[in-house]
């Protein structure tokens, strides 16, 4: 079946949420959550009016990651504990207590199911088993510490299609490609543009490196973020995009855009590579589609909430997204 | 014959002891010649309170710091840990505090109703809004009059700010109680400005023409009152050597490599040192300013960013100011114009909100250990024990032994510290 | 149509004790100066209080050149004050002084002082307003008018440019504006009485408060321009009693009565989206068919009211030459605070309101008398209180004048000698001109004025005063005092430039020994005692 163009998408449905819906993993027409009210839950977008249900409340805070890997669920949040969940059998599998020092900021499930990479505020990246929930590895390769002496942040994490890399972005703007197999650092690139650390009028920092994503064919690097920012205290930055040739430590392009301003918290390519999918949000959210040979946008459409994550099928024909108050079904007719 | 408004018998003591050969006039009280007096003098020195206040500029959020409520649909993704005051939880981000709050006293009771920096940060840096026709003084001016040597050789009031945000909207000010209590405002850099000697002038030609200066003065003053304005021209010039060689004071080298390092790299902390410095030294009021909290977006990154640093900076001050004995007297306080939302908007910030937030006082005679003010449970408004800024100041005063009832007077009108009416928490009061 | 009736409503409310009956006082045709140094002198011998002696003539020059023109008067100027012998030499000095351009710039400024908007950290003594009333002085425009002028400037006559400034600031915080309106014009400081009756005045309660706001509350600014509602009340809620109607009501007591008075007033909202301007919206609406402001102004100058606004200005005028009030302080005129001396206060009074407020005659008379020429020495062990202005009050500088009279001081006195006023005038304003940035480091005094350590630190350890003012230029007394051998007549020189005398000899003897210890290098000896000179009380205060 032939990949979608950009902008045969459009928007299905709304679902409407109490909560801030910061992940969404889905694998089939149900989608999982993880938000604010510490809960994982489940909502199945196929039906016509869907209806958001509860499937745990393992956590003690903001759920953060969800991922899925076969029938099993895992999910991360603040209080550093992962949680595995039968959906099937609907119960507890494990957990994992102290998954990460510090709160953890996503999970990604690798594209064969057998492994869930974990990210937090350690600047640890670790890959578990998804069967045993065993630590299989850990990937090292972020400073604990901001330039200026702060405690760093570990925003973004992503394999590649074919499962072979992993990719890690934090708050500074460094980049690690990893093996994923053998847990070794491949190369690294900068994005230092979507970090803005003020020491002038209001002394702190913003930005960070949301979203990564890797091409199909394993060249492109996309980095998500937000550009400079004059007032850090609110997300008024221009929206930002940068493409590495990363095997090359080369950059290929810098992509601002002029409708959006605000965060890029999650990309994605289309199955066959031939468009990259990105959303996010400040005020706002947006849903954006760029040609990455060409390094141009292709598509900037606005959606009513700050999109925090979203989910891609398979087929490229449909993006879930998650976001401030609303779950969002973008569909090609 | 001007009225004499004055009633209360501690101001008549006060009057007679203070007030000097001009008492026709009803001049306003000051610390000028008080010291003439040896028994107030010892009386002084035996109380003299001093304050460093960590001024939180921006706005820190209560429910990131001092009130958490973790569950809450707003309570933000930081959990609230348990201290060493049974029932008593403050923020997962101040973990070192959490040791530390049986020496401290946390009001959550906080209801000021003004939520713009500029109105806010002049309230909450006086207790009461200025009148049409009176400015009032803030509390270092409050504490540079009450506390403050007539001899001193150190600056009474030090105000540290160096960001540019929020600088403006508030400024220290002695209102009218005049230039002679007014702050000395470090912005750019950490050392007061003209306080060095210029390279052109010798040292030897600086104290020289001082004394020459003395010897002109000195004629002029032969058979004029010394009254305020002629006394604080001369004042002024004494304490320049004594200002200047307190240069010192405010050099952060002085202190040994390990110290240095207990209070870290960081401005806040590098200022904090030098508070410390100061106020050890006898200065009665330095204002530590950290800008600025003002997170209307991004409210959890940026307080997990920089309340990590408040928690460090303070308890290094706390236990820095206890191993030098200096916990009666010194008290800690941590404010600022006002608290944040619960609600969180859509960029993840907070926004401002005075309804309902937290400060705190550690040492002096503030209790230690106590909480007073309870929040709802979402941190909307206060249920039980709700505080005002003229509340407020009075309690700070009376922790620090200032009368708050008592009266300054502004030509022959009596201006009371704090608003009429206004009580202090005694429980609160150790 | 609305009708309107003017209701004298005399309240109880006195604003000041019962007017002195006409026969109380001296008679209105004596001089203004012997009036106050008669009452002066009564009040003196009623409590046995012996004046001060006369000051002396370089005393008077130099008293008369800084209260009349803001700076000191130059050595060849003093010198030939002191040698004359002519008997009317003061007169004529005081007619000199006015008559220069200088004293309108200085007056004008202090008036701007006076009634300027203290926004945060402005620069006062610059600026529209005081532009406007450098203009207004310099043609002796009478007080009444001015006042008129500031409450309903007309921007479309240029004699009143400016004028505006004064309402313009305020407008946004109309419980500021009411009490700036009551405080300037009419030394009545009544925000007390915004929340209660003031606690400790009977004259002020809150009907007295908000009476004046409803003159003041119809007026509105809009995109620069000011304009006023015809109709809105201001509502109140007093300590006791339900929600009530203020009516219009001016400090006497006296009440306007206005047949539709509308509704309550709201603050025109600011659109989140202004409307852009298109051509003509700056110029300000018309001024309503009824406008409460103008009859604040109207009632204000009523004769039965208008001592109020003559007894302020008198006080005002009164505080800035002698520096300190016949009433005390300036914004507490009421009947529980009554003048030091009330006969003359009101004789003042009613001279100014029946000479159509002509304020240079009342400089005049004042800077003429005896009283106002008293030395601020005293041989007394405890000197008597201010308020019977036996003994001469110290004034500190302003900020302009203790620059510019240090740009004067360090100048050749010669560069002085023999200049025809307009030129002399050239070089003042040159040195006003140039001493901005000083000024700009000192603060603006008060009553009890304190200073800071901080003025002392900036003179001791700033580069300002080096640089600007103790350079060794052309014309400058630094350059003289260079080439001068006699260390002694150096010392005097520069003594007399700085003070107006000569040194005495213990002085003369100290700064001839640290000249003369520093030979190696006589600018810099000379430059640092100048230091001394610049940083003494004798040159800090007006004496």
């Amino acid at each position: 079946m032939a990949i979608p163009a950009p902008d045969k998408f459009k928007s299905a449905k709304e679902v409407s949420r109490p909560v801030h819906t910061f992940a969404i993993a889905k694998n089939g027409p149900i989608a999982y959550l993880g938000s604010s009210d510490f809960k994982v839950c489940a909502v199945d977008l196929s039906e016509a009016k869907p209806e958001v249900k509860d499937v745990h409340g393992e956590h003690l805070s903001y759920v953060t990651g969800v991922a899925l890997s076969d029938t099993t669920l895992v999910s991360g949040a603040y209080d550093g504990k992962l949680v595995w969940w039968d959906i099937a059998a609907n119960k507890l599998i494990r957990t994992t207590k102290d998954a990460h020092a510090k709160w953890i900021r996503k999970l990604a499930a690798s594209p064969d199911g057998s492994r869930i990479a974990s990210i937090a505020d350690d600047m640890v990246c670790r890959l578990w088993d998804a069967s045993t929930g065993k630590l299989v590895s850990e990937l090292r390769g972020h400073q604990e510490k901001t330039p200026h002496g702060y405690g760093s942040m570990l925003y973004a994490v992503a394999f590649s299609p074919d499962g072979t890399l992993i990719v890690t972005g934090d708050k500074v703007g460094h980049v690690v490609v990893w093996d994923a197999k053998k847990g070794t650092q491949l190369a690294s690139v900068e994005a230092p543009v979507m970090y803005t650390w003020d020491p002038v009028q209001r002394l702190h920092s913003i930005g960070g490196i949301r979203s990564v994503a890797i091409s199909p064919d394993n060249a492109t690097l996309a980095v998500g973020g937000m550009g400079k920012v004059g007032n850090i205290d609110h997300l008024e930055g221009k929206t930002r995009l940068e493409l590495f040739d990363w095997k090359a430590g080369k950059a290929l392009a810098e992509i601002q855009s002029d409708k959006f301003k605000g965060l890029v918290n999650r990309l994605a390519f289309a199955p066959d590579g031939s468009w990259l999918a990105g959303a996010g949000g400040a005020g706002e959210g947006f849903l954006s589609f760029w040609d990455v040979k060409q390094k141009k946008v292709i598509r900037e459409e606005k959606v009513g909430n700050h999109i925090h994550d979203f989910a891609m099928s398979k087929a490229g024909s449909e993006i879930a997204l998650v976001g401030h108050s609303k779950v969002i079904v973008f569909q090609v007719a | 014959m001007l009225k004499n408004f004055c009633g209360s018998p501690e101001h008549s003591v006060n009057r007679r002891a203070f007030l000097g050969s001009t008492l026709g006039t009803a001049a306003a009280m000051t610390g000028l010649n008080a010291l003439a007096e040896p028994a107030l003098a010892a009386e002084l020195k035996k109380t003299q309170k001093r304050v460093i206040l960590l001024w939180l500029a921006g706005g820190a959020s209560q429910l990131e710091t001092f009130d958490p409520k973790p569950g809450a649909a707003t309570g933000g993704p930081f959990r609230a840990i348990p201290t060493d005051v049974p029932g008593t939880h403050i923020s997962e981000l101040m973990p070192q505090m959490a040791k530390r709050m049986k020496n401290t006293l946390v009001i959550r009771g906080l209801n000021t109703k003004i939520a713009d920096h500029g109105g806010a940060a002049k309230i909450m840096m006086r207790g009461r809004r200025d009148e049409a026709g009176i400015r009032y003084p803030d509390l270092g001016a409050v504490m540079a009059r009450e506390m403050a040597r007539a001899d001193s050789q150190v600056p009474d009031y030090v105000t540290f700010y160096t960001q540019t945000e929020g600088r403006g909207m508030a400024p220290g000010d002695p209102g009218f109680l005049g230039a002679r209590f007014g702050p000395m405002e470090l912005t750019t850099n950490n050392t007061p400005d003209f306080i060095r000697k210029l390279e052109s002038v010798s040292d030897l030609d600086h104290k020289e023409r001082a004394d020459l200066r003395d010897l002109l003065s000195k004629q002029f003053v032969k058979g004029r009152s010394l009254g305020e304005t002629l006394g604080s021209h001369n004042e002024a010039y004494e304490r320049v050597r004594g200002i200047m060689a307190s240069e010192k004071l405010f050099d952060i080298n002085q202190e040994p490599e390990k110290v240095r390092d207990r209070y870290g790299k960081s401005q806040f902390g590098q200022q904090a040192l030098i508070a410390r410095r100061l106020v050890e030294a006898g200065v009665p009021f330095v204002r530590v300013g950290r800008a600025w909290w003002d997170s209307h977006g991004q409210n959890f990154e940026t307080h997990a960013e920089m309340v990590p640093e408040l928690d460090h900076v303070m308890t290094t001050l706390i236990d820095d100011l206890k191993e030098r004995g200096l916990s009666n007297d010194v008290m800690i306080v941590t404010l600022a114009e006002f608290g944040r939302t619960p609600t969180i908007n859509a960029s993840l910030g907070r926004d401002h909100f005075a309804s309902a937030w937290s400060m705190t006082m550690t040492g002096g005679k503030a209790k230690g250990g106590a909480v007073w003010g309870k929040s709802d449970p979402k941190g909307a408004t206060i249920v039980d024990q709700e505080v005002n800024a003229s509340s407020l100041f009075a309690t700070i005063y009376s922790a620090l032994g200032i009368n708050p009832h008592k009266n300054y007077y502004l030509g022959s009108r009596p201006v009371p510290l704090v608003n009429p009416g206004t009580e202090v928490i005694e429980d609160v009061i150790a | 149509m609305r009708t309107l009736c003017l209701a004298l409503a005399m309240t109880a409310f006195w604003l000041s004790p019962p007017v002195l009956a006409a026969a109380d006082l001296p008679p209105a045709s004596l001089a203004i100066f012997d009036v106050i140094d008669q009452q002066i002198d009564h009040v003196m011998k009623a409590n046995d209080i012996k004046p001060a002696a006369q000051a002396d003539d370089r005393t008077i020059i130099r008293r008369l050149s800084l209260d009349l023109i803001g700076s000191i008067p130059t050595l060849p100027e003093v010198e030939a004050y002191a040698a004359s012998t002519d008997p009317q030499k003061r007169g004529k000095l005081v007619d000199r002084l006015i008559a220069s351009p200088a004293y309108s710039r200085y007056q004008g400024a202090q008036f701007d002082v006076m009634l300027g908007y203290a926004g945060s950290g402005r620069n006062r003594g610059t600026g529209a307003l005081r532009d406007y009333l450098v203009g207004a002085i310099a043609e002796n425009r009478p007080w009444d008018r001015m006042f008129r002028e500031m409450m309903l400037p007309n921007e479309s006559e240029a004699k009143q440019k400016g004028a505006i400034e004064f309402l313009k600031p305020r407008i946004a915080d109309q419980d500021r504006l009411t009490n700036d309106v009551s405080v300037n014009f009419f030394g009545v400081n009544v925000s007390c009485a915004q929340c209660h009756d003031h606690p400790l005045v009977k004259d002020w309660t809150q009907d007295h408060y908000f009476g004046m706001k409803s003159f003041l509350a119809r007026t509105f600014e809009k995109n620069g321009v000011i304009g006023e509602q015809p109709s809105g009340v201001v509502k109140f809620k007093p300590n006791k009693g339900p929600e009530k109607t203020a009516k219009m009501m001016f400090l006497t007591g006296t009440i306007v009565e206005e047949g539709n008075q509308g509704s309550p007033i709201e603050k025109p909202k600011p659109g989140k989206n202004p409307p852009k301007e298109k051509p003509g919206d700056k110029v300000a609406p018309s001024a309503p068919s009824f406008s409460a402001r103008a009859k604040l102004v109207d009632v204000a100058l009523q004769p039965e009211n208008a001592d109020l606004i003559a007894r302020s200005i008198v006080n005002r005028i009164w505080h800035r030459f002698l520096g300190y009030g016949l009433v005390a302080p300036l914004d507490q005129m009421h009947s529980e605070n009554p003048a030091s001396h009330p006969e003359l206060l009101e004789w003042l009074a009613r001279d100014m309101a029946t000479h159509k407020y002509d304020l240079n005659r009342l400089v005049r008379g004042v800077v003429l008398s005896k009283t106002y020429s008293l030395s601020s020495k005293t041989d007394s062990e405890s000197p008597p209180g201010a308020q019977y202005f036996a003994v001469a009050q110290l004034k500190p500088l302003t900020p302009l004048q203790l620059a510019t009279s240090l740009k004067l001081a360090t100048q050749d006195p010669a560069t002085f000698h023999g200049l025809s006023p307009a030129d002399l005038d050239k070089k003042i304003d040159a040195a006003e001109k140039s001493s901005r940035g000083l000024a700009n480091l000192v603060a603006q005094p008060t009553d009890d004025f304190q200073i800071g350590v901080g003025e002392a630190l900036v003179f001791s350890n700033s580069d300002i005063l080096t640089r600007e003012y103790l350079a060794e230029g052309k014309d400058s007394l630094l350059a003289k005092l260079k080439s001068e051998k006699d260390v002694k007549a150096g010392v005097e020189l520069m003594v007399k430039s700085f003070l107006g005398r000569a040194p005495t000899p213990v002085e003369s003897e100290a700064l001839a020994a640290f000249v003369t210890k520093r030979s190696a290098n006589p600018t810099e000896a000379y430059r640092q005692a100048m230091w001394a000179l610049a940083t003494c009380p004798e040159f800090r205060f007006n004496y």
